[in-house]
């Protein structure tokens, strides 16, 4: 009897230990099957000089609400899905100043912003609309501290569904928790960490000039310098086409247009020329003053003049110089009539703009004033009237493929070479093409074409950049045939802006079931199987069977009792 | 909260079973063993049945209704009640009564066909965030599955273990033997056939486990009449 008794608490205490395991393996829940999968673009994230900027967060995993939300509604569980099309810049603005508690943003961008989609004529009109709220949006949240992750993504069939499913739930007024069911947006990703050294690199080209017999001294210089890199609130999504690809396509075309001038020595010219393509433009043109510091004292003093592009893509009918030594200085002044000699006979205007420059303000507005500290004669040739600010007009979500007009563009680059060669040949004042159209040394509408195609697909922000890129590489294989010598200098950015990473992730959308569903299917099946259970009892052994269930207990205690009585008895009377 | 979810679907799928054991008369007459020695022979069908399959069949790209291929299915099928006359007929049992032994023999078979069939999706699928009816459906599917594999037992033990049986009913009993043993065909031709989906599927299935085992109830009671 004992026996049995004991064998009966070891199977029961392995069956309940087994029972333990068997809840612990239920309990870890996969994150696996969503329905819908979206990749999304994180903000930016920086700090400068130890200040934060941009959404200081990445991983996310709450329910989506949408704008429609009820007045006082606690969203601090809730990511907002926004749609770009219907924002009201107002809210965004009031959100983030009053730093009310939210648990992340999705802003939904039109699909013609995807980076693919090339020239979409259609749409245009649609553009416009979008254009001045994500021009707004932007230097926002660029600016702004968010201590909740905020993502972009593409519109597209399922997350519009998904959107439009969120709308009607927040119609009904409920918000969507964990009792209310609806859609749960997770982002399973790491904790962004610093950028350790971010590595901007300079790429610089030379193209040597016709040294006569007997000339002892160095052949003047002239530089051509673009920035390539870019910066903007979706780093993932910074292609930067008009700026500066298109200072960087502008660069390229006139290398090769020279390189053929040079390759033949008869007309090759007696300057040297200097192909540079900095990086670090948006940090006050960091890459530029580390190149620059890089160079021979001999080699600074030989520099004529340097003309930096910078956004020369989509103007209507006037380009800009600008300059930091006054007008009145005779290099500017050659310097800007041969620019508009060339502007008049092409049929637009060129204007000069002049900018001092306060050496003790570390705020480098233009690329020629890095030159200008070094007192070496430099302009910036522009479609921008006005100096931008810190981290303004250096390519972002806006500026895609679309944004640069070709016609322009190739006047721009005709204006810099022709003025260029003018300045060469010494051609100034005469009625010369050199690069005349339907010559051999024409400006090439497609060699233009697909380089700024392939800009407009590759972002660029420079500490996302590693020293190896496979377009670093291009960038320096496109240099070296069309120059004699290509040098890469490789420097590590200012200590004074810190990046994190984190800039690309995929968008998980489950369609969630709520607890209070839960608990009612659990009512719902216990009473099914009780149901079932008394149905069976009474079908099979009739209802009597069904009622002792529920009164054996006190019987068997009657039955005891009496059995000790009837015991007793027994011996009292066998005593 | 998926696991909740789980938990609810695992007790829609084998809940029934287990309330059938303790509710009828089979708990009294510990039958335990009957089921579990029935859950085995299912076991060894399933793995006979796998390889004609493999041999037979040819696995086809779309998924449209291939008479042939279905009427090779059925074919195959047919080894289930080939299984069920072993379990029936041929292991050995305690001295249980007849009406005892056909419903321990169902309900082990189609515990063994839940847990084969239905209890890796569930395992796999119910856990995760994204909340689907699939699960719920497939639990009431295996809810109809049990009435028709105890309503097959019970037709299975009139055909071969019942010896005098009144001349005009055996027709009628291998008819519903024959309809009952070939309802995967059926249910298989509905949703690919004619394109039904899961939850009409899942209706008609319960709908029609529920008159099957009213019929065999009728046939197995009025087979008892004469004996009695």
């Amino acid at each position: 009897m004992a026996h049995r008794k004991a064998r009966e608490r070891d199977m029961l205490d392995s069956v309940y230990s087994m029972l333990a395991l068997v809840f612990i393996l239920v309990a870890c829940v996969e994150l696996c099957d969503a329905a819908t999968v979206v990749d999304v673009y994180r903000l930016i994230q920086y700090d400068i000089s130890g200040v934060p900027f941009g959404s200081r967060l990445a991983s996310l995993n709450h329910h989506a609400g949408s704008l429609h939300f009820s007045p006082g509604a606690d969203l601090s569980r809730t990511v907002v899905m926004i749609p770009v099309r219907e924002l009201n810049i107002s809210f965004v603005t009031e959100y983030v100043s009053r730093k009310h508690p939210l648990g992340g943003m999705l802003f939904l961008l039109p699909e013609i912003f995807r980076l693919e989609n090339g020239g979409g004529g259609k749409d245009v009109r649609e553009k416009e609309v979008v254009k001045n709220v994500l021009l707004e949006l932007e230097k926002l949240l660029v600016h702004a501290k968010l201590p909740y992750p905020v993502y972009f993504a593409f519109e597209n069939d399922e997350i519009d569904a998904v959107l439009d499913d969120v709308k009607k739930n927040d119609a009904t007024g409920q918000p969507a928790t964990a009792t209310t069911g609806g859609y749960k947006l997770v982002i399973p990703i790491a904790e962004p960490k610093k950028v350790a050294s971010p590595t901007i690199t300079n790429i610089q080209g030379w193209l040597q000039g016709l040294k006569a017999d007997g000339d002892a001294n160095q052949l003047p210089t002239i530089a051509i310098v673009a920035s390539y890199d870019t910066f903007g609130a979706a780093p993932a999504l910074s292609v930067g086409s008009d700026s500066n690809g298109s200072g960087v396509v502008a660069l390229l075309e006139v290398a090769r247009l020279f390189s053929l001038l040079y390759s033949n020595p008869k007309t090759r010219g007696r300057y040297n020329i200097l192909f540079g393509l900095t990086s670090g433009g948006p940090y006050n043109y960091n890459g530029t003053h580390k190149w620059l510091r890089s160079f021979d004292q001999r080699l600074r003093e030989s520099i004529d003049y340097a003309i930096c592009l910078n956004s020369v893509g989509s103007w209507n009918n006037e380009l800009w110089i600008h300059v930091s030594k006054p007008p009145e200085n005779a290099y500017i002044k050659q310097i800007f009539e041969g620019f508009t000699n060339v502007a008049e006979e092409l049929g637009f205007k060129v204007g000069l703009k002049h900018k001092k420059i306060n050496i003790s303000n570390p705020r480098v507005a233009w690329e020629h004033e890095q030159f200008s500290r070094l007192r070496v004669t430099a302009a910036t040739l522009s479609e921008l009237s006005a100096a931008p600010e810190l981290l303004e007009s250096t390519g972002g979500l806006l500026d895609s493929r679309h944004f640069v007009d070709e016609t322009s563009f190739i006047r721009s680059v005709q204006l810099v070479a022709e003025s260029l060669a003018r300045h060469i040949y010494g051609y100034q004042g005469k009625n010369i093409q050199i690069f005349a159209d339907n010559s051999s040394l024409a400006v090439n509408p497609s060699y233009i074409r697909s380089w700024l195609d392939l800009l407009s697909q590759t972002p660029r922000v420079a500490p996302f950049i590693s020293k190896n890129d496979p377009f670093i590489m291009a960038l320096k294989k496109e240099l070296a045939d069309h120059t004699d010598e290509v040098i890469m200098q490789h420097e590590v950015l200012d200590g004074m802006f810190t990046f994190y990473d984190s800039t690309k992730a995929s968008l998980n959308i489950y369609q969630v079931a709520s607890v209070t569903f839960d608990l009612l299917l659990l009512l719902v099946l216990g009473s099914y199987l009780i149901v079932l259970f008394s149905f069976l009892v009474i079908t099979t052994r009739g209802l009597d069977d069904l009622i002792s269930l529920f009164r054996r207990p006190p019987s068997r205690k009657v039955e005891v009792s009496q059995e000790k009585l009837a015991n007793d008895n027994y011996e009292c009377v066998m005593v | 909260m998926t696991v909740f979810h789980f938990f609810n679907c695992a007790i829609l799928t084998f809940g029934p079973h287990a309330v059938y054991y303790s509710a009828t008369p089979l708990s009294e007459y510990d039958t335990l063993g009957t089921s579990v020695k029935a859950a085995l022979v299912y076991l060894g069908t399933a793995l006979v049945k796998l390889v004609c399959l493999a041999t037979f069949l040819k696995v086809s790209e779309t998924d449209n209704f291939d008479p042939y291929q279905e009427l090779l299915k059925a074919l195959i099928g047919f080894i289930d009640v080939a299984g069920l006359y072993f379990a029936l007929t041929q292991l050995t049992h305690r001295n249980i009564s007849q009406n005892h032994k056909f419903q321990a023999v169902g309900l082990g078979w189609a515990f063994a066909d839940s847990v084969l069939h239905r209890l890796a999706p569930l395992w796999v699928g119910a856990r995760g965030l994204e909340f689907t009816w699939d699960y719920l459906l497939q639990g009431l599917e295996a809810n109809a599955n049990l009435v028709l594999s105890i309503s097959l037992a019970a037709l299975g033990s009139l055909m071969w273990l019942r010896k005098n049986k009144p001349k005009t009913l055996i027709p009628i009993i291998y008819a519903c033997a024959g309809i009952v043993a070939t309802m995967p065909s059926i249910t298989s031709y509905l949703r690919r056939g004619l394109g039904w989906q899961f939850p009409k599927v899942v209706g008609f299935e319960l709908f029609t486990s529920l008159v099957m085992a009213f019929i065999s109830w009728q046939l197995f009671s009025a087979c008892q009449r004469p004996s009695a």
